[in-house]
């Protein structure tokens, strides 16, 4: 069982390319971490570091330690020469794109992954009904192809997958009869609105799975080296986090972590649950805000991506410099510690979270009220999955909005849940 | 957009460069919905405008009056179409079957609503099909249904029109009345995918220089740079102002959504929504914003203060950007932002067809009380 109650400290951990940070939080402690020479600033020095220093600042020694992958992630996504597998990207559309431009993603950066694409005839519309039947001769190709590539990461998006994922399924199904071992990628798993998002947040998907086990092996074994049973945590891009485990099979989620995490830093070294935060990016102030004690989030185009993806993340936008829009009702903050050690922070004091985004159908207040429970209950169940305790969870927001030029009756829902740390998971 | 001498303040094409304008500005003249897919749709649209040229924009005055025009626009609904991208041939297809119907070559494309991806697709058929576009359109802004048009007021039928879907399925419509053919497209599009690119309003220049809304192009260009050019909320409200005759209706942060808060009028898309504001400052009203696809009213502690056919949109002030109704959460704060629409809107006949009694509030417009 892992050290755990108001006597251990929490670390939290910021991968850079080139070296790591950590910082120990124990109650409204917060000890930044800085390992001492001949030890490394890498993963597993600044790790065993950070340990040190939890032990000395409390009775219990650490409990925890958040790792934020993001910037690992975003630089080896950057980086044209990093090694990534290559994509193989499937659109389940009623028709092939005409236009060069739409036939791809507008994205170099998710582009440049792509080593194939394919496109298959299915899809549904946004409430699931069926467009086209899915083309079982263009699969049958398609796979045949698929297997002689060698590619062995693949992108799969359908039109309409969120409401009905059948099309999807089946063309992974079959990729994965006709290449044994396949590393697939299915926009269903992500909801979230817009093809070419959806398409983009799952060719990431793929690309960063084998760095993404990589790493957590590397931080798996660097925890069972140190004293103590230690809880390895994964920062989310929505700022909360989830296990090891999930981001294995979802590393799109820990895409992006880093902007919410400073957030979170910031308004916990001010005490504060609901503030704005003005931080400085590359000299330039930009702004995010806390609310609730969560950084606020949304899906976005991610600074350097080119794209929308589905996943939210904290978008920091450009704000004048010591001010607040209109007069401020809600605390100013300027944090005076470094970016890294915002984020270490939030990422020790980060909880698990869920997000969902769905688009659904309703004919009556009784029938909202029920997809609105459904759904909750659903994000409640995910956020269980990413380490909470049973009975921790809250709904932290929920917003049902109309569909404009829709269907009357035709809603966007959005979820987000979080929860306290189940301490019992320590090395799930 | 380069100035055409004596043409003060309008252009004379539009380039790949002024894509990105565009498309903010055509957001702020129909805030409904969000951006899924802004980076595909501004991304084809600029490569077409780079492999194809740019697209002269011209005012229906410059081209001869006996030339044919044709307006385009997307038909449905905006997140539909963000899943389900077009293929690249719908607009042009749509408008070749009128021409094929008609046994006419259009020489001008002009936008049914200069707003929206409505206003971009506008651009990318003139493009496709290699003719100028026309700086009008008939709404100035979006309103629900297809006869909900500038053109109607004036006698122009929008039929014969075609609608093609992203499956490649297209449905030509030829009937007496813009409402019947509004009602005969809707059931159409919800089976082809939620959208589809509309061909209608086949007629003449000569016709639409009484008939269409002029400047409207270069209008939401003009607003589309400001936009772009993240700034304090108070200075772009000020400058929006000066171009839109937008005003702050109020500043504060959203308290509630709530669903199906009257009775649905089947004859207008998306259920109706109330939003609830709780003012910051200023004088702590409470607002109540209804919403159908648009935001038709706002009342400030009851009392009505803005109405359809205003312009009612609202302005994310952490962010700077506009709130798109799709995404909106509770927490955010807002500017409330009332701008006049084209005074054809406050006309009898114009109010009768888009004002608040059109969407089940029969209230008099603050400009009649």
């Amino acid at each position: 069982m892992p050290a755990q109650g108001d006597d251990v400290a929490h670390i939290g951990v910021t991968l850079r390319p080139h070296r790591a940070y950590a910082a120990v939080v124990h109650g409204a402690t917060v000890l930044p971490v800085e390992p001492v020479a001949p030890a490394r600033a890498d993963l597993e020095g600044v790790v065993a570091a950070a340990v040190g220093v939890a032990l000395r600042a409390a009775p219990g020694g650490a409990g925890a330690v958040t790792v934020d992958l993001a910037p690992l992630l975003l630089d080896t996504l950057v980086r044209t020469e990093a090694e990534v597998p290559p994509v193989a990207a499937v659109r389940i559309v009623p028709r092939a794109a005409t236009d060069p431009a739409l036939a791809r993603s507008p994205a170099e950066l998710v582009e440049r992954r792509i080593a194939r694409r394919w496109t298959v005839a299915g899809g549904h519309d946004l409430l699931g009904n069926e467009l086209t039947p899915l083309d079982g001769d263009g699969l049958a190709l398609l796979c045949e192809e698929l297997a002689g590539t060698g590619i062995r990461h693949v992108a799969i998006v359908a039109a309409g997958s969120q409401a009905r994922p059948a099309h999807e399924r089946e063309v992974a199904d079959a990729i994965l009869a006709a290449v044994p071992g396949a590393r697939i990628s299915v926009a269903s798993d992500y909801g979230g609105q817009g093809l070419v998002a959806r398409e983009a947040t799952v060719v990431i998907d793929s690309a960063l799975t084998a760095l993404t086990e990589r790493v957590l092996d590397r931080c798996e074994r660097t925890l069972a080296r140190l004293p103590g049973s230690l809880e390895l945590r994964v920062a989310r891009g929505d700022g909360g986090y989830s296990t090891p485990s999930r981001i294995r099979v979802t590393p799109v989620v820990a895409f992006g972590a880093t902007e919410a995490l400073e957030l979170c830093g910031a308004a916990h070294l001010a005490g504060l649950d609901d503030c704005r935060v003005l931080l400085s990016r590359d000299g330039r102030p930009v702004a995010g805000e806390v609310r609730h004690g969560l950084a606020v989030v949304r899906p976005d185009v991610p600074v350097g991506i080119g794209t929308e993806l589905v996943v939210p993340m904290a978008v920091l936008t450009g704000a004048p410099p010591d001010s607040y829009p209109g007069g401020a009702d809600v605390p100013v903050i300027r944090p005076d510690a470094p970016p890294h050690v915002l984020a270490c922070v939030g990422a020790a004091i980060s909880q698990p979270a869920s997000w969902l985004d769905e688009v659904a159908f309703i004919e009556s207040a009784a029938e909202l009220d029920h997809v609105r429970r459904d759904a909750e209950e659903r994000a409640t169940a995910m956020v269980m999955a990413n380490g909470a305790a049973p009975g921790s969870t809250r709904v932290a927001e929920v917003s049902t909005v109309a569909v404009p030029y829709s269907p009357s009756g035709t809603i966007r829902i959005r979820v987000r849940v979080a929860g306290s740390p189940d301490t019992s998971l320590a090395g799930r | 957009m380069t100035g055409q001498p004596g043409y003060i303040g309008a252009s004379a094409s539009i380039t790949a460069e002024d894509v990105p304008a565009l498309y903010e500005g055509a957001k702020f003249y129909s805030p409904a919905v969000g951006d899924a897919n802004r980076s595909s749709i501004t991304s084809w649209l600029a490569g077409l405008l780079d492999r194809n040229g740019p697209v002269p924009l011209l005012r229906v005055e410059a081209v001869p009056p006996e030339t044919a025009c044709v307006s385009v626009c997307v038909l449905g609904s905006g997140s539909a179409m963000a899943d389900l991208p077009p293929a690249g041939d719908e607009f042009e297809v749509a408008v070749r079957q009128i021409e094929r119907l008609q046994r006419v070559s259009f020489g001008a494309v002009y936008p049914l609503a200069a707003a929206t991806i409505s206003a971009l697709v506008a651009v990318v058929a003139a493009a496709q099909l290699r003719v100028p576009l026309l700086d009008a359109d008939g709404m100035g802004r979006t309103f629900a249904l297809i006869h909900h048009t500038a053109m109607h007021l004036s006698g122009v039928s929008p039929t014969p029109l075609a609608a093609v879907g992203p499956t490649g399925e297209s449905v030509l419509v030829e009937v007496p009345s813009g409402p019947r053919a509004d009602r005969m497209l809707r059931a159409n599009v919800d089976t082809v995918g939620g959208w589809a690119a509309l061909a209608a309003y086949p007629t003449t220049a000569g016709v639409l220089r009484r008939a269409a809304l002029p400047g409207t192009v270069s209008r939401i260009a003009n607003v589309g740079r400001l936009l772009l050019d993240r700034t304090d909320p108070d200075v772009l409200v000020t400058r929006l102002g000066t171009i839109t005759g937008c005003r702050r209706v109020a500043r504060g942060r959203i308290a509630e959504l709530e669903h199906l808060s009257r009775p649905s009028d089947v004859t207008i898309p998306a259920h109706p929504s109330s939003l609830v504001i709780e003012e910051t400052g200023g004088l702590g009203r409470q607002l109540r914003i209804e919403l159908r696809s648009e935001i038709v009213a706002v009342f400030a502690d009851g009392a009505l203060v803005a109405g359809a056919p205003d312009l009612i949109s609202l302005l994310d002030v952490s962010r700077g950007v506009l709130a798109t109704l799709d995404s909106l959460e509770p927490g955010d704060l807002v500017d409330v932002l009332a701008t006049p629409a084209d005074a054809v809107w406050y006309s009898p006949r114009g109010m009768e067809m888009v004002g608040m009694a059109s969407h089940g509030i029969p209230l008099a417009h603050p400009r009649r009380r």
